[in-house]
């Protein structure tokens, strides 16, 4: 994996997780809302993607992931409660890493799916 | 005639009842009077309709169906079952039952009842129709249960569940932070070992307070709260920060960067600033402002008096403040600092969703 989407608000867990993307030589673009996923995605090619699931305000990644699912890029899902990701996320087949996960884990588990 | 569910056998039995509307035929001497006894005393609340007159009214009731509605039998012969109903009863259970009336079918509803004193009740109704031996409607019946106690264990059962979840998903959204927080600050004094052992144990402290309950948690974090909690530690005395603002609530995330940000302004104070002698003073304020694009921002004021006179940006103050700076810039907020000779003054600006 050359480049990977970050869609997520917490600040904190955002860098942990690009600095562990960039110890792999992995190239990260941070974003905090669905618009800005979808302008990311617009001007690079993404080979994978963590998203948060609850991003404040009552939005949900659901967007990104199924503009990410159209384009056939492997994403999972970083959230501390899946009870909450409602049916679309739930009936998606893309693997949920329970937060907290160290940021080194989750890098390897999407490698896993790249 | 097509028989949808209904209760023929149990005619036989109903029949039995010597009340005044029912025609003793078949179900007699003994059996009849145990079925009576029963009748009489089962704690499931009986009627019976007539629907071949009009409006369908009650011509039969157990006692049972007296003590649960508060009405006398004088009362209840002679009225149609919606006399129970009140202005919160759901129509749309009304209407399952006219359905069933109205095609002869057995249904089970659930809807909000009133006794006679206005008190309500949840009535789990179960009621069909009764045939006569030749095929013929002649009855509907209709058995009340009061689930009351059901409901209410249900919606208390949903109450704390949803405050588990919720409380639940705070904990590891904030364990997921210090997780993020050590990590990022092993990596930036040279010491990820050390950082990692550190996590490993924190994250195992976040594990176990996984099922701890507290309702404190909803939704919002009043941000003054927030704010105090973080300059607690740097004034012990309670005399040196002075604190205004109203009663701004925000989301949780939004609190993360301006928390570690007063961490690092007060770190740098107590260095070099208001907090570095014995006369200093901080006051921090907060306010909820619109900017022209009509964003709502979190604005955090910071300013200090009374400390050493500043001629210039301490060297070195520069890592903490940029630590904040990268957050901020990641949460699309502004951090100011204006090094006045008679104390630093600081902005914190952030988009807020509210």
């Amino acid at each position: 994996m050359k480049c990977v989407l970050i869609l997520e608000d917490e600040p904190f867990i955002a860098m942990d997780l690009t600095f562990a993307f960039e110890d792999k030589g992995v190239e990260v673009v941070s974003t905090v809302s669905c618009r800005e996923a979808f302008e990311a995605m617009e001007r690079n090619a993404f080979d994978g993607a963590v998203l948060d699931v609850n991003l404040g305000g009552g939005e949900t990644c659901e967007e990104t992931a199924r503009e990410l699912k159209r384009r056939k890029i492997p994403f999972l899902l970083n959230t501390g409660d899946l009870n909450r990701a409602g049916e679309f996320l739930r009936g998606m087949d893309a693997p949920v890493i329970q937060k907290p996960t160290p940021a080194g884990e989750v890098v390897k588990a999407l490698f896993a799916m790249g | 005639m097509d028989n949808p569910g209904g209760a023929t056998a149990s005619h036989q039995a109903m029949s039995a009842i010597p009340q005044s509307a029912l025609t003793p035929d078949r179900f007699v001497g003994a059996s009849g009077l145990l079925f009576e006894q029963a009748m009489a005393q089962t704690r499931m609340a009986v009627c019976l309709t007539d629907p071949t007159i009009k409006d369908d009214p009650i011509v039969f009731c157990n006692r049972a169906f007296e003590s649960l509605t508060g009405y006398t039998e004088e009362e209840i012969l002679g009225q149609n079952c919606r006399f129970l109903q009140g202005p919160k009863t759901d129509q749309d259970q009304v209407g399952k039952i006219r359905q069933a009336v109205k095609v002869e079918s057995v249904a089970v509803v659930e809807l909000l009842n009133y006794r006679k004193d206005g008190s309500t009740f949840w009535n789990a109704l179960h009621l069909g129709p009764i045939y006569d031996d030749t095929g013929k409607l002649k009855y509907f019946f209709g058995s009340q249960w009061d689930v009351t106690d059901v409901h209410l264990a249900k919606a208390e059962e949903r109450h704390a569940k949803a405050m588990a979840r919720e409380v639940s998903h705070r904990l590891k959204n904030v364990f997921a932070v210090i997780g993020g927080i050590v990590n990022i600050t092993g990596r930036s004094m040279d010491a990820r070992g050390v950082a990692q052992k550190i996590n490993e144990r924190v994250q195992a402290l976040g594990r176990s307070y996984e099922p701890t309950l507290d309702d404190a948690f909803l939704g919002m974090i009043e941000v003054g709260q927030a704010i105090r909690s973080v300059l607690r530690p740097y004034d012990p005395e309670g005399d040196r920060i002075t604190f205004e603002g109203n009663g701004v609530r925000t989301e949780p995330n939004a609190i993360s960067a301006v928390g570690l940000t007063l961490h690092e302004l007060a770190t740098n104070a107590i260095k070099y600033g208001a907090l570095s002698n014995a006369g200093g003073r901080i006051s921090v304020s907060w306010s909820h402002q619109t900017d022209r694009h009509e964003r709502h921002l979190l604005v955090v004021n910071w300013k200090e008096t009374g400390g050493p006179p500043i001629d210039r940006e301490p060297a070195q103050s520069g890592t903490g403040f940029n630590i904040a700076d990268t957050l901020l810039v990641h949460s699309r907020g502004v951090f100011e600092r204006q090094w006045d000779r008679d104390g630093l003054r600081a902005q914190i600006s952030l988009p807020i969703k509210r």
